[in-house]
């Protein structure tokens, strides 16, 4: 990223949120040459990462201090002061305050609003049961942890990333797993039908019951929890639920301060908000381009390119442009990267064979260009895709379709001149 | 001075692939990956991404840096310099040679 200093009064800047869109912010702000003060705010004991919480963390393969976004040492290397256990209470963004829930007031001259969410609760009767799990922080995960022991009758509500995960991780671990979801296949929208059905079908092989149905109603049962499933006569029942039905933004600071919401924070390409003192990055975030509002990305990667481009920003230097969402996702031992938007394509090209132990990947195409891909173990073929994306190169369909095919002899094709941005 | 070990031809590396030599030839902790850059040429850092277990040698290698094929964290390929997250820690980096077509590396020297 080429970063010119800027020239700006900008001496005081807090990030509310240390999750990898607030960390990455202030690592940009370093990295470009911010030379003021850099306040960090984070609810946890110190910055960490969320993907393993529901693969190796929920295991127990790795503790918390293994998650660490930082080594410890990071935070006063590169002079920012981090409040940990602090959670902001409010923030005034026209007198450039910041409320510390204790009642001390830090003063900002730009605030970045990096609050991440929470794992959305559906209204379902019985909900608020013990034995009902969410996952989202290091807490969920180890009381979720200490539910799965070998044998434990497992529900997982939602069958999409976090609840495939979280289902294929307590298979593993040896409890006994019946995944709920009333979409089937799920995940078609981001990786087609073939490949949805393909890794929904591994849950099967696994040893995961996979019905397709709602959850109606919890009620406390005598050997457990009973989970009364849509269309079927009687309850099931099992010793722990845990829901993985989606995440809730956090918006309430940005809301009580009147910036503009609308099931996300809405920022534009430099993640400034509706007001001009105050940022917003990461999950929490819509993106409006041309006056039409993105979805909300709710993807790592994602989370940590809003943090460069808040940091250009606030630097005064050239944002980076938004490249086409990627992401990765883990289970029954097999890694799945997905890039760009599956939903848009209006045909389909498969490389290689679905088969157990084998890769294969989807390019979707949309006007004679690659618009999304997803791969299973083949990260190669989504790393050039979203080159492909990005870069706006001509695709090939039947050079797509064959695995020996070198895909970045592909990638070097030279690209056209307009190449379309995908936001 | 020692003359590095002869670990492979340089047509055996495709240009922005790599290719991992097995630890017990380099004689190192870990195995280590040779990376041919978008110019052509031929660097090599510790194997295993300091982020998580996955070989570099099957990452994207383009313009100066290794991306890891699991995470997309980036390395500097000239000096292991790691240049986001989710890696923190920079990879550790070793002395290539291309003579005669044939690539030469010396496991622990400084490039
Ligand atoms: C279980 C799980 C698995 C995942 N797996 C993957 C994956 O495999 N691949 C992938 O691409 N993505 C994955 N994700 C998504 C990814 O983790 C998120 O997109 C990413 O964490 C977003 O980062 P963020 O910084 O925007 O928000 P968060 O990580 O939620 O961080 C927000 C931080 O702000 C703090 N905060 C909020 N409000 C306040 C306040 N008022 N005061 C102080 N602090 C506050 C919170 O405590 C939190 O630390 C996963 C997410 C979860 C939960």
């Amino acid at each position: 990223m080429e970063l010119r200093r800027t020239d700006c009064e900008l001496r005081r800047i807090v990030i509310v949120g240390g999750g990898v869109a607030g960390v990455s912010t202030a690592a940009a702000l370093r990295s470009g040459g911010y030379d003021g003060e850099l306040t960090l705010v984070d609810a946890g004991e110190f910055p960490y990462d969320r993907p393993p919480l529901s693969k190796d963390f929920l295991t127990g393969v790795k503790d918390l201090t293994d998650l660490a976004l930082q080594p410890p040492d990071w935070y006063d290397a590169q002079s920012i002061r981090l409040l940990a256990k602090t959670m902001v209470a409010a923030i005034q963004p026209s007198s450039g305050t910041v409320e510390l829930a204790g009642g001390k007031v830090l003063q900002a001259d730009r605030v970045v609003l990096a609050t991440g969410g929470g794992a959305a609760r559906p209204p379902i009767p019985g909900l608020d049961d013990h034995r009902v799990h969410v996952l989202r922080t290091a807490e969920d995960a180890e009381r979720l942890r200490s539910a799965l022991v070998p044998g434990a009758r497992l529900l997982v509500v939602g069958a999409g990333l976090i609840g495939a995960e979280t289902a294929a991780t307590a298979a593993g671990l040896g409890c006994d797993v019946v995944l709920v979801d009333p979409v089937s296949p799920p995940l078609t929208a981001a990786v087609g039908p073939l490949m949805a059905s393909w890794l929904h079908e591994m849950h099967t092989r696994r040893g995961v019951t996979t019905v397709q149905a709602t959850v109606e109603a919890f009620s406390a049962h005598s050997h457990g929890l009973a989970a009364q499933l849509s269309g079927e006569d009687a309850p099931r029942v099992f010793d722990a639920v845990v829901l993985g039905v989606g995440m809730t933004p956090s918006t309430g600071l940005a809301e009580a301060a009147g910036l503009e919401c609308d099931g996300g924070i809405v920022v534009d390409a430099g993640q400034t908000t509706s007001h001009p003192a105050v940022l917003a990055v990461g999950d929490p975030t819509r993106r409006r381009v041309n006056g039409l509002l993105m979805r909300r990305a709710e993807h790592w990667e994602a989370a940590q390119y809003d943090g460069k481009r808040a940091a250009a920003t606030l630097l005064g230097a050239t944002v980076p442009r938004p490249a086409a969402f990627w992401f990765w996702t883990d289970r029954h031992g097999v890694h799945v990267e997905v890039v760009g938007e599956m939903a848009k394509a209006t045909s389909a090209v498969v490389r290689g064979e679905p088969a157990e132990g084998g890769r294969f990947s989807v390019f979707g195409l949309l006007d004679g260009r690659v618009v999304a891909a997803a791969a299973v173990d083949d990260s190669a073929a989504v790393r050039a895709a979203r080159r492909m994306i990005d870069r706006g190169v001509p695709a090939d369909a039947g050079a797509l379709a064959d695995p020996a095919t070198d895909l970045r002899a592909l990638l070097r094709r030279r690209p056209e001149p307009t190449a379309a941005a995908v936001p | 001075m020692s003359l590095g070990i002869r670990v492979a031809a340089l047509d055996d590396i495709p240009i922005g692939e790599g290719l991992a030599v097995d630890r017990s030839v380099t004689g190192t902790d870990d195995d280590i990956a040779l990376l041919r850059d978008t110019d052509g040429t031929v660097w090599a850092l510790d194997d295993t991404c300091t982020h998580e277990t996955a070989s570099l040698a099957e990452g994207w290698v383009e313009d100066g840096c290794v991306e890891c094929p699991l995470h997309t964290s980036r390395f500097c390929l000239k000096d292991g310099a790691v240049q986001g997250l989710p890696a923190t820690e920079d990879a550790r980096p070793h002395r290539v040679e291309v003579r005669d077509g044939e690539v030469f590396l010396f496991p622990g020297e400084a490039p």
